[in-house]
């Protein structure tokens, strides 16, 4: 028998992600998301005879902002390259985009485990318009253009290939897109999407085009390991080449063969001047950099005492940091938020696979509960009861769904009597308490809690028991 | 040069008198369709409608006495090389492809001769999209007013054809890639007169070489050529390589002159004749002495050749019948297909030549040895015209190495030697340096034009100096 080579991965990735800029990005025409087809173009990014391209500056700041999230060298200088190739979906059949000297190079990104992933550049470019396959895709003799996405600025992030597991480059996009929501760089409601690529034993790479979402790039990557093993393992040499990803049948399938970067035939863009960028321009983008998720952890653990992982579980998730902050600035206990978001409200989302931006949840509302919490007027199964219920997308607040339904913790109950009628109805646990089964005092303490769902001090009720049984 | 032949005059006129710019109209609308009887090819396109729109237009601003009225160009009529968009007026840079593009924006040029009271005459005929020297490149060649057998010089041929052989008061919008106006003014004896890379907006011109592409003037004398540069001179947020400069017609002191001798050396024994006898007249105004420019001599047209067709041939790709211009038939067609029938069908052989030579030297593998190494070529040639004008105020030269050729003759050049005959003109455009193109003399009736070059941003200089030539 003999004993099979443990197989090496490298993964490295380009990520395209929308700048979220007002107006396009060589013209003026407007990025809002729009239902009307080619209803937000112009002359330029329809790619008329005579029409020239402007460089949007907020396009640049965002940029820079991103090189230095990602600890990149910015460049002072750079420019704009022609990468020329015929496809409907271009309007000038060449795309405006970095070449030579990027915005920005060589930085990297630390991973929870504490793995460095290593960024080769990132640039900026306009996004070609989008072909609308009528009834899908390979569904009609014919294809639709709508330009409202032509001219869109994205940003193309680069790694080394510096991964090592198809889940590994999913925690990497995880990193990543929360560092991206932090810097508030990005478009709203857009998915990033990845070029994957990947070799395995240090053999040739693949490319994966265009897979888009993060569970979709460890499913690519997943299936296309898995697939070149098997290739090698079947004594075939895995040619460089690129290929298509089938989110819904979780398959790659070849695309084209072997394509290298330089078949673009790139030149500088002779319509648009080198930018460059003073020392005072690059200080004051540093400056306006927000805190990032590193620093917010740090913070955390200094400022409120909390333990590394609760940290960086707030920190991680920039919705769920930005919730804290809310509350906390509205004077809400961060122990107790804390405790709220990371255990209550998340375990909620992942139990219903929801992400934040499927649900809306507002600090204010969640600052009551925290406030009813800390006053000891809720039972933690009712605080429970209450998030599942907001989470749901119930009008009604934590608070008022406790009010309503009669679950906060009452001071004029008669718990007496309530505790009365729980030891006469259950007599066996009176006796096996009496025995010195100290079980049966949680047994009968937890129906008292039933009868009065949750709305008595669990505190009190045990005292009272414990002194009507001695 | 009379006072009277100048645009300035007929604008004071026609201030007094609206009738002034009646007459003239009139007059230069019969001339075209004389032009068209004549088949000396001259328009492009001309729609009388759309001018007499503009006509009546212009009588208001008369009566009203609004800012076209007080404006430079007041009544002007104006031709506009058919590669500069004008609104609504086909324009399709001389190429079969652009057929029936008509395009929904003005030039910034166009915007700027209106705003000054002019009236967008027509089109005039181009080799396409700027790809030659003698304007045969195109399906209406233009014909020599001097004599109908021989070119009017190209790529702006008709241009200055046009402005050779009207009457009227009239200027021609041209523009230069590699002497695209220089030289048709040489061969039709006008001025023509090329600003520095960036004083002009290019928003609005259908592309040649962006880094090399400039919207010049062609007129009857440096007094009007001047007068149009500075109406379309001047910062343009619409393209990002206009300058934040402007140009004023006005007068320079100018004492030493370079003659470019190896320029003057490639050139044909008669043109030398003229050009240094016209040099021994102007010993009496200024200090002039040899110069070499070896480098020029040497690298300025292959380098050209390389970073024009590299441009040029990424400009081209977006025309494949999708959108504007010429449409086939898609049904049933890759897109691949039906882009190369297009393109087939509708691009002449030079532009498939050029489009051929630029994708292959911008090609991986080629790259670094043609279109990079053109790049840092071209800022060596720069530098080398520097050093010169620490020394020299100007310098001067034959424009075209040959009096117009004739139809017959060109038939029979070489691609390599007609790339040849761009010797003189080209290292100028290549540089972006401000250059015009004035009339030294003629050689069997034919005109030979003589050139002068100034430093980035001194068009005053070639105002001045023309200003003493046609003295």
């Amino acid at each position: 028998m003999t004993e099979e080579k443990p197989t090496s991965v490298m993964i490295g990735l380009e990520i395209h992600a929308y700048l979220g800029t007002e107006s396009k990005l060589f013209c003026s025409c407007s990025t809002a998301p729009t239902t009307v087809p080619n209803s937000q173009t112009c002359m330029t990014c329809l790619g008329h005879p005579g029409a020239k391209p402007v460089l949007n500056e907020k396009a640049v700041e965002l940029g820079v902002k991103v090189g230095l999230a990602l600890n990149c060298t910015i460049n002072e200088d750079f420019f704009f390259s022609r990468k020329t190739y015929f496809y409907p979906d271009m309007s000038m059949n060449y795309q405006i985009t970095q070449y030579e000297v990027p915005v920005a190079q060589n930085g990297f990104v630390i991973l929870p485990s504490g793995k460095k992933v290593r960024i080769r550049r990132a640039h900026i470019e306009w996004d070609p318009a989008a072909l609308v396959h009528p009834n899908g895709m390979g569904k009609s003799n014919y294809v639709l253009i709508d330009y409202n996405r032509s001219g869109l600025p994205l940003v193309e992030i680069v790694t080394e290939p510096d991964l090592e597991s198809p889940t590994q480059a999913r925690e990497f996009m995880n990193v990543l897109e929360n560092i991206l929501a932090y810097l508030k760089v990005l478009r709203p409601d857009t998915t990033m999407k990845a070029d994957c690529n990947i070799s395995i034993n240090g053999g040739n790479r693949t490319e994966i085009k265009n897979v888009s979402g993060f569970a979709a790039v460890e499913k690519a990557l997943t299936y296309e390991f898995a697939r070149q093993k098997q290739e090698v393992k079947n004594g075939k040499v895995i040619e460089q080449h690129t290929r298509a990803f089938n989110a819904e049948t979780g398959i790659t399938t070849e695309l084209r063969k072997k394509e290298t970067e330089d078949d673009y035939g790139y030149i500088f863009d002779p319509d648009l001047v080198k930018v460059s960028l003073d020392k005072d321009y690059l200080e004051r983008a540093k400056a306006s950099l927000p805190e990032m998720p590193e620093q917010k952890a740090q913070r955390l653990m200094k400022q409120f005492g909390f333990t590394e992982y609760d940290a960086r579980v707030l920190s991680g998730e920039y919705h769920l940091a930005k919730l804290f902050d809310k509350m906390v600035e509205n004077k809400a206990s961060a122990e107790i938020s804390s405790r709220l978001l990371t255990r209550e409200l998340l375990s909620v989302l992942n139990h219903d696979s929801l992400s934040f931006n499927d649900v809306l949840v507002k600090p204010a509302e969640l600052v009551e509960l925290v406030n009813l919490i800390e006053a000891r007027k809720v039972s933690d199964k009712n605080v429970k009861q209450s998030m599942i219920n907001y989470i749901s997308g119930d009008k009604f607040s934590p608070k008022e769904f406790l009010e309503k339904n009669n679950l906060l913790i009452s001071e004029t109950i008669d718990v007496d009597s309530i505790i009365d009628k729980v030891v006469r109805e259950n007599a066996k646990a009176v006796v096996d308490y009496k025995a010195g089964n100290l079980k049966s005092l949680n047994f009968l303490s937890g129906v008292v809690m039933r009868e009065t769902k949750g709305t008595v001090n669990p505190q009190k009720v045990l005292e009272i028991l414990t002194k009507k049984l001695s | 040069m009379k006072r009277e032949e100048t645009i300035s005059f007929f604008v004071e006129e026609a201030r007094k008198d609206f009738s002034v710019v009646d007459k003239n109209l009139a007059a230069v609308i019969q001339e075209i369709k004389t032009i068209d009887s004549k088949k000396l090819n001259y328009v492009e396109e001309f729609d009388v409608k759309d001018v007499l729109r503009q006509f009546e237009e212009l009588k208001k601003s008369f009566a009203a006495k609004d800012s076209k009225y007080y404006g430079k160009l007041f009544g002007v009529p104006i031709t506009v090389k058919d590669a500069i968009c004008v609104k609504g007026i086909e324009s399709k840079a001389g190429s079969k492809i652009l057929k029936g593009y008509k395009p929904l924006f003005d030039a910034t040029v166009i915007e700027r001769v209106r705003a000054e009271g002019a009236i967008i005459l027509a089109k005039t005929t181009q080799d396409e999209f700027g790809f030659g020297t003698f304007a045969t490149h195109t399906e209406k060649v233009p014909k020599n007013p001097f004599d109908n057998s021989r070119s009017c010089g190209g790529s702006s041929g008709g241009a200055a054809g046009f402005t050779a052989y009207t009457t009227n008061y009239h200027l021609a919008i041209g523009e230069s890639t590699g002497g695209s106006i220089a030289c048709p003014a040489s061969f039709c004896g006008c001025v023509g007169l090329t600003p520095t890379y960036g004083l002009v907006s290019r928003f609005g011109l259908i592309d040649y070489a962006n880094s090399l592409d400039k919207i010049g003037a062609i007129a009857k004398n440096a007094e009007d050529a001047a007068l149009l540069l500075e109406v379309i001179a001047g910062y343009d947020e619409k393209d990002s390589t206009s300058l934040n400069q402007g140009f004023t017609k006005e007068e320079a002191t100018l004492k030493r002159i370079g003659v470019v001798k190896d320029f003057v050396d490639g050139c044909d024994s008669e043109v030398k004749k003229i050009f240094y006898s016209k040099i021994n007249e102007l010993k009496k105004f200024y200090e002039i002495e040899e110069v070499s420019l070896p480098l020029n001599v040497k690298y300025a047209l292959s380098a050209y050749y390389v970073i024009a067709t590299c441009e040029a041939s990424t400009n081209l790709a977006k025309l494949s019948g999708l959108r504007y211009g010429v449409q086939g038939s898609v049904e049933g067609k890759h897109f691949d297909d039906y882009f190369s029938e297009i393109r087939s069908q509708e691009f002449s052989e030079e532009a498939k030549r050029r489009i051929i030579l630029g994708t292959f030297a911008r090609m991986s593998g080629y790259r670094d040895a043609y279109y990079l190494k053109a790049m840092r070529v071209r800022t060596k040639l720069i530098n080398e015209f520097n050093e010169a004008f620490k020394r020299y105020d100007l310098l001067l030269f034959p424009t075209m190495p040959v009096v117009a050729p004739k139809f017959e003759d060109i038939e029979k050049l070489s691609p390599m030697q007609n790339f040849a005959m761009d010797l003189c003109t080209v290292p100028a455009n290549l540089a972006g340096l401000p250059h015009i193109s004035v009339n030294s003399g003629f050689s069997n009736s034919l005109p030979v034009g003589l050139m002068a070059i100034a430093p980035h941003l001194q068009e005053k200089r070639l105002y001045s100096f023309a200003k003493v030539m046609q003295e």
